[in-house]
């Protein structure tokens, strides 16, 4: 897969200062789901995000820790408060030390 | 960095805060700044534990009370799923999230699945309002719960039962 890791966000047109959005943000990776050999899981490194970080404006304001109960290629959504212009930042965190980042502009119009 | 699923039911980041408060990082976390494991050997004992979901309640909230918060929170899946590796899920908590009351973190939490623990969404004042979705992989017809912890520790539950008629191998 070489397009893991790619990340792509999507946030409302058209915020306005102090509006409460939410962003749709798409990350791919394959989220591997433990094996099983004679029933038994198999231990391994696998590979799946197991963290994701919000910024906004330079500023954390979400962490969200996923497991393999997520589906491929995750889609997340949350809300923010646009209180000031900055930039939205996501950053996927994976366990083989992938690390994977999108960002949106959020301007008022 | 961290690179481990913890275990724990704080945040990285609530226990940097306490720790930092309390001056007492060794103690509250010793597992901060841990190596990650090396490619060569497995992570399965990272893993978030295969256990009874009555476990999995357990560990995260220990013996804390949970109310029902059927009014609050807001949980939206299908009725019925037809691909369980693909199963959309919103979940909306009313409240106003100012710094003075908010909801700090929401839990995913999937009663038929191996590991039930599925996802943890920590939120801070910022967020503007406590609304989080995902896709969640579904193994069988299950129950799904949200668990909305607020800041001053109150935890609120919601559950709805979905139907899954292809299983999606949620780990």
């Amino acid at each position: 897969m070489t397009d893991i890791g790619k990340v792509r966000i999507r946030i409302p047109s058209g915020i306005k200062a102090g509006d409460v959005v939410r962003a749709r943000v798409l990350v791919l990776h394959p989220m591997e789901i433990v094996e099983r050999r004679a029933g038994k899981p198999v231990d391994k490194n696998y590979l799946f995000i197991n963290r994701v970080v919000v910024s906004y404006a330079g500023r954390e304001i979400g962490l969200f820790d996923l497991t393999q109960s997520v589906s491929e290629n995750p889609f997340l959504s949350f809300a923010f408060r646009a209180a000031e212009p900055g930039q939205l930042k996501v950053t996927f965190l994976d366990t083989h030390g992938g690390r994977y980042e999108g960002t949106a502009d959020v301007k008022f119009g | 960095m961290n690179d481990r699923t913890d275990p724990t039911p704080l945040s990285r980041r609530a226990l940097l805060k306490s720790a930092g408060v309390l001056g007492a990082a060794g103690l509250l976390a010793p597992w901060l700044g841990a190596p990650p494991p090396a490619l060569a050997q497995g992570n399965l004992g990272n893993l978030v534990p295969e256990e009874p979901v009555e476990a999995t309640l357990k560990r995260l909230f220990g013996g804390r009370p949970i109310k029902d918060g059927s009014s609050a929170i807001k949980l939206e899946l299908p009725i019925i799923a037809e691909n369980g590796a693909l199963v959309p899920i919103s979940v909306e908590v009313a409240s106003l999230m100012t710094p003075q009351s908010y909801v700090k973190t929401i839990y995913v939490i999937s009663d038929k699945n191996r590991r039930p623990m599925n996802a943890r969404f920590t939120l801070t004042p910022a967020s503007g309002q406590a609304f989080v979705a995902t896709n969640l992989r579904l193994g069988e017809s299950t129950d799904v719960r949200a668990v909305a912890e607020l800041s001053d520790g109150t935890l609120l539950m919601a559950r709805r039962d979905v139907k899954v008629t292809i299983g999606g191998c949620g780990g």
